[in-house]
């Protein structure tokens, strides 16, 4: 039984550090926390199994043109709902129009993909028990994107870029950086993060449009606890949450769990706001 | 100020309702001619909507039938119809409309307890008769709501169809009861719970499962533990069904699961991993839309299910929610038909009257002091993965 | 409202009065005169529309004195609707506590929602805003779950009857009268704060927090008295909810609802009383007079949402904003007045000299000052000057609190100057302005010039919110002030404009009579020069030399070698965080290091 809380809880944890990855992308060149993240990852699913079970596509090119679709969609949110207010960021108007084009985008699936939940398919029909590739489907994917992140950021001059610019704007754009493309860039790639999230865990998560501000929430709080923009710090913060949601719905139950987890997550917040791994605020003035 | 609404409603149903903001003048005895106005809370988009959809295509279908016939001498049935996506806070707003403004002379529905929980009071405020396929035992109060009956069995009756399948026919002594964390959920484990213990049997595994919980494994491990000889389900999550039951595939558990008619729904024999996964689970049913062992409707239901034929589409719908809101429909046909009136008082009065009313669903029985009409003996459980034409074959013991 | 009320102030008695959030009240008028009208239609449907209507707006009243006004996201409010419906609901049917009447049930229930309100808001005061959104978020989830789990309170999934109010108010039409009545008095009250000291410290907070801090606004406090009232509000209003549905069970507070009231605040326009009122009042209406739609009702909600935000920010408070469309005078100059000056800052007591010694302050090993020793006497300008990154605004930072020195010592004569703590230097009469003015775009000039007055303050949130007496003499008091400050630096024609409409060389003037409403003994002014024309640098030295010629010490950051010379009785020069040379003018002028380090003559 501990082993399959185990299982269960390594791999919604590792769909939560995705979505926080994702987050922590949107996040890095824009200091814009986006509510789509969690969407992508429902879409993920929803596009998975659209293009799988419903269009008959074989598994690769249905992964390709899932990523393909949410990488849009995160490049199309950068437009609408990122850009126009980048301006007066202080003023946090991106909390309300990525809410509103994450609510669009989850309404949008609920009247025209379904509003129950509908099959994944098997991916490679590999495993079984706790063994199944849908418990380590997820976390290996977590570990790829990680690795691949961190090469992508070390080795590569795009992902210098990215770093640049995540670190400081100003001086980046000063540098003469494009910084509007390294932006819709990464919107991109928070796209098909969320999305690879989606379609990993696709087979414990099914394709249903509710998973969209479930995992919203579920995502950002690595993204708390590990402290923004910090990738590992989202990996270590969403095995943790993953194995403590396991375990409390196996303590206290169903009612009680998301109780007990929202709790500690408010209550971690107000101890520690920057997170445990997280940089002080900026300078104000 | 003329409000005109158009419910939006699948197949172009609605017969567009205009409605004068400022008059007072309908009064019952108006006009021999005017038509037979029927309210339909129907929640037809958002989450819980399959029945609602299912619904819908009965009232249609019975509305259309009893007009081509010539109407209720003469009176034609025009059906109102307003979405309320199964929110009360909208069905509260609907009911009054159809009440204060649309003038309707019975309402169908609400279809989901919540929102029936919310309009009941309301309605009974304004003595509207009204009849709904809700489950849940306070919506019937014959002293508190005298206007309020109900077409489909009580929760209480739905759970003693099942405790008694699990008690006689499974001969389970052990029983692990399992609901989701909606209010629903909650709130039939507890009852079924108590059922079951004050008919001296065990229950040895009680859960509330998240809805969304990805992995059941250890909830299944624990009832297997407990030694639980049949699981009792109540919810209406098709995805948290599937899970389930893949779980106890999975675990080499040939346990049966008997309760809530969702696990018979079409979505579940989607999501199963394998067909045999939705092997021996029964799921609530009903005798009139049942085929017996040699593969027969009873009679009566055969007859309606020919007149269907190429006008309603059985195939992602329940027979019973096409055949429940016939009834429904009939109903207050009928009710307008023998009182010669379509005052409110007339109507509940005979509805009061009425024994033994043969509808397609079922067998109904009213009196001024029982507003449960439909017999217990005719809830029975069906083998849920059986569906053909929106029926169910009984399930073994029967 | 008691808006007409009072004397205009004596120096400015041509000018309009200070509108408040009810100007002009006759549309506010109207929606009540509709709502008591409603019984004579006779049609019971639209009586319960209306009673629904003046129910959220009891709890978006509140809500929008948090997200309109103190620009708190709080997405998930339907929490405390809930906390409410079912506190009242329980306490009236006796489930727990033998039967309440439904009004002490109402008002017990409004008191959970003060407890509730603040331990929501609570986040708020150490989170960052899409934090604070998701814990609001969190917080619904908690108290649904909580309602269903506890079920021998609440119903559980089964639910409650709500509770029924006594005669008169228990038919369709008594219960609209009452919460008509109800959601006045709600508009009576939040106005009243919205005019107050306090909402204007609420907008600043939102729009300005830095000049806020400086002002001695304690967001903090503040805030917390806020989301006592909104929470206490929002709870009541869920009491009159339960009433109105007959009978609550956890699924009637869905996500939507929650959005409704964030949107109708959001859609009204920040900053305003009628326009939340009025997006509270269509989004009520909408989905039913497009029921067709009803299906597509989340979908509008948030494509409004987006619109909103994009297309015009201001919301409907922005289109019925008279103060958009009148005109500014053209041509117009900034015409300081010395002799209102006089009358603000009179004659005062000479206070101790303003002392810094060997301070030190470094940013990830760089020093960005180091050891600098400065004095600011009464009386007094002293020109603080140097080349870029010298130290010159961080040294005005550490004096106004927003940095903590690693080493080094503040004192006011003998009265050591706590480090950090930038709320506290208001009290102590220590103003300041910034290098970009801090200002709040929404609000009229006047209302930000009294902001910077927030810390003089004597009476409480209570009389604010019942608009007491001595609270109406206050705000007059205040007024009067701010518009002798705006009269002083020359901007008193522009007293009723709107903030974002003024050039920036006013807004430098603007945010020095901000500091003036504190009648400083200290005043840091950091490059206030920047971008101003000849003329009006001119203009500046003289408003500059004045107010330190009433006894205040004025501490100037510039580069303006000709203005420093100008009106400088002491300089310092800065250079890599160290004192290069401290004298009169004439001194540093001729200083050699200075002439060659940045003067470079």
């Amino acid at each position: 039984m501990l082993a399959s809380i185990i299982a269960s809880g390594l791999a919604v944890g590792a769909v939560y550090a995705l979505i926080g990855i994702t987050y922590n992308t949107m996040f890095a060149t824009s200091r814009v926390m986006s509510f789509t993240a969690g969407q992508l990852g429902m879409l993920g699913g929803v596009f998975g199994s659209l293009f799988t079970l419903r269009l008959g596509l074989p598994i690769l090119p249905a992964l390709v043109l899932t990523l393909a679709c949410c990488a849009l969609i995160g490049v199309v949110t950068e437009i609408v709902a990122v850009r126009p207010v980048l301006k007066s960021l202080d003023q946090h108007l991106y909390v309300l129009t990525t809410l509103a084009v994450a609510l669009l985008i989850q309404h949008m699936t609920a009247m025209e993909w379904s509003t129950e939940p509908q099959p994944f398919p098997r991916l490679l029909d590999l495993g079984s028990g706790i063994w199944d590739e849908k418990y380590w489907l997820p976390v290996a994917v977590c570990i790829l994107t990680i690795l691949g992140l961190e090469y992508l950021y070390r080795r590569t001059l795009v992902g210098r870029a990215f770093v640049a610019i995540a670190e400081d704007n100003f001086a980046a754009r000063a540098l003469g950086l494009p910084e509007r493309n390294l932006r819709i860039a990464s919107y991109a790639l928070a796209g098909a993060i969320g999305a690879l999230a989606g379609f990993a865990g696709g087979q414990l998560l099914l394709a249903f449009f509710a998973n969209g501000p479930l995992l919203n929430f579920y995502g950002f709080i690595p993204v708390a606890l590990g402290g923004l923009g910090n990738n590992r710090g989202a990996v270590i913060g969403g095995f943790l949450l993953g194995l403590f949601q396991q375990a409390a719905n196996f303590l206290v139950g169903g009612i009680f769990s998301s109780v007990a987890v929202f709790t500690l997550f408010i209550i971690v917040l107000l101890a520690a706001p920057q997170g445990m791994f997280g940089a002080q605020a900026a300078r104000r003035v | 100020m003329t409000i005109t609404r158009r419910a939006l409603a699948l197949g172009g149903t609605s017969l567009a309702a205009g409605a004068a903001f400022s008059t007072h003048l309908a009064t019952p005895a108006l006009a021999q001619n005017e038509p037979i106005r029927i309210g339909w809370l129907a929640a037809l988009t958002g989450p819980s909507s399959a029945p609602g959809i299912g619904f819908n295509r009965g009232v249609l279908f019975a509305a259309e039938a009893i007009n081509a016939a010539g109407g209720v001498k003469g009176r034609r049935v025009e059906i109102i119809t307003r979405d309320t996506q199964g929110d009360p806070t909208k069905a509260v707003n609907a009911t009054q409309e159809m009440i204060s403004q649309l003038r309707v002379h019975a309402i169908w529905g609400p279809t989901n307890s919540g929102e029936s929980l919310a309009v009941t009071a309301i309605m009974a405020r304004a003595k509207m008769p009204n009849i709904h396929p809700c489950v849940v035992d306070t919506l019937i109060d014959e002293r508190r709501y005298p206007n309020a009956f109900r077409l489909t069995p009580s929760n209480t009756q739905w759970d003693d169809a099942v405790r008694s399948y699990c008690l006689t026919r499974v001969n389970a002594k052990k029983v692990a009861v399992i609901g989701d964390t909606t209010g629903y959920g909650v709130s039939a484990v507890n009852a079924s719970v108590a059922a079951f213990q004050r008919d001296k049997a065990e229950v040895v595994y009680k859960a509330n499962i998240d809805a969304t919980q990805p992995d059941m494994t250890p909830d299944m491990l624990r009832a297997r533990n407990a030694g639980a000889e049949a699981i009792v389900f109540w919810s209406v999550s098709t995805g948290l069904i599937a899970r389930l039951l893949n779980t106890r595939a999975n675990m080499n558990w040939d346990v049966p699961f008997v309760g809530h008619p969702a696990m018979s729904s079409g979505e579940v024999g989607s999501l199963v991993e394998r067909p045999a996964n939705w092997e021996k689970v029964y799921a609530i049913g009903y005798k009139s839309c049942s085929y017996d062992a040699s593969g027969n409707l009873p009679p009566r239901t055969a007859e309606l299910v020919r007149r269907l034929a190429g006008k309603v589409n059985l195939q992602d719908s329940l027979l019973w929610w096409v055949s429940s809101a016939i009834d429904a429909v009939e109903l207050i046909a009928k009710a307008v038909e023998a009182s010669n009136s379509t005052a409110k008082e007339a109507i509940i009065e005979h509805w009061n009257g009425l024994k033994a009313y043969p509808g397609y669903y079922g067998t109904y029985t009213y009196s001024p002091t029982q507003h449960n009409g439909y017999p217990t003996e005719e809830v029975v459980m069906s083998a849920a993965n059986s569906a053909k034409n929106g029926a169910f074959a009984l399930a073994p013991g029967y | 409202m008691d808006a007409t009320t009072g004397t205009a102030p004596p120096r400015a008695a041509a000018a309009a009065r200070l509108a408040g959030p009810l100007r002009p009240l006759w549309p506010f008028l109207l929606l009540l005169a509709i709502g008591l009208a409603m019984p004579l239609t006779g049609n019971e449907y639209w009586g319960l529309i209306t009673t629904r209507m003046a129910i959220y707006w009891v709890l978006v009243a509140g809500l929008n004195l948090i997200v309109g006004y103190a620009g708190q996201l709080a997405i998930g409010y339907v929490a405390l609707l809930a906390i409410g419906a079912y506190t009242t609901s329980v306490l009236a049917a006796g489930n727990v506590l033998p039967p309440l009447p439904a009004f002490a049930a109402l008002g017990v229930a409004g008191l959970a929602g003060a407890v509730f309100g603040v331990v929501v808001g609570l986040p708020a005061l150490r989170l960052r805003t899409f934090y604070f959104a998701m814990t609001t978020l969190g917080f619904a989830t908690i108290v649904t779950q909580i309602t269903l789990a506890w079920q021998d309170v609440t119903g559980g999934g089964i639910g409650i009857a709500g509770p029924m109010l006594p005669a008169p108010f228990d038919t369709t039409w008594g219960f609209l009268y009452f919460c008509l009545g109800f959601a006045a008095i709600c508009t009576w009250l939040t106005a009243n704060i919205a005019r107050s000291r306090f909402g204007r410290a609420l907008v600043a907070v939102r729009d300005a927090e830095v000049a806020a801090e400086a002002s001695g606004i304690h967001k903090p406090k503040l805030l917390v008295l806020v989301f006592i009232l909104a929470g206490a509000l929002a709870a009541m209003a869920g009491g009159l909810f339960a009433t109105l549905q007959t009978y609550i069970t956890p699924d009637a507070f869905t996500f939507d609802l929650s959005l409704l009231f964030f949107i109708a605040v959001l859609i009204g326009g920040r900053g305003s009383i009628l326009g939340p009122l009025l997006g509270t009042a269509i989004l009520t209406v909408l989905p039913e007079i497009a029921a067709p739609l009803a299906a597509w009702s989340t979908f509008l909600y948030a494509a409004l949402l987006l619109v909103i935000v994009l297309a015009m920010p201001g919301g409907i408070a922005a289109l019925i904003d008279p103060r958009n469309r009148r005109n500014l005078p053209e041509n117009r100059v900034i015409g300081p007045q010395p002799a209102a000056l006089d009358a603000l800052l009179g004659r005062r007591e000479v206070p101790a000299p303003l002392t810094l010694r060997g301070i030190v302050l470094a940013f990830g090993g760089v020093r960005a000052i180091d050891g600098v020793d400065l004095e600011v006497t009464p009386g007094q300008v002293h020109g603080l000057i140097g080349p870029n990154g010298s130290g010159k605004t961080t040294t005005l930072n550490v004096i106004s609190g927003y940095y903590r020195p690693e080493a080094g010592s503040m004192a006011i004569g003998p009265a050591p100057l706590p480090a950090g703590k930038p709320q506290g230097r208001a009290g102590l009469r220590i103003a300041r302005t910034f290098q970009t003015p801090r200002l709040i775009g929404e609000a009229s000039v006047l209302e930000n010039v009294m902001i910077g007055g927030t810390t003089d303050g004597r009476t409480g949130f209570a009389e604010a919110l019942l608009a007491l007496p001595r609270q109406r003499q206050e705000e007059r008091e205040f007024e009067a002030r701010a518009r002798l400050a705006l009269e002083a630096v020359g901007l008193a024609g522009l007293a009723e404009a709107r903030a974002d409409r003024l050039q920036h060389s006013e807004l430098r003037f603007m945010e020095i009579a901000r500091a003036l409403m504190l009648r400083p003994a200290f005043l840091l002014l950091d490059e206030p020069a920047a971008g101003l024309s000849t003329e009006e640098i001119r203009r500046l030295g003289a408003l500059i030399r004045g107010i330190s010629r009433h006894g205040t010490g004025v501490l100037l950051v510039e580069h303006h070698a000709d203005l420093i010379f100008d009106i400088c009785d002491q300089v310092t020069v800065l250079n890599l965080g160290k004192v290069l040379a401290a004298g009169t003018p004439a001194e540093i002028r001729v200083h050699k290091e200075v002439v060659s380090a940045y003067l470079g003559a």
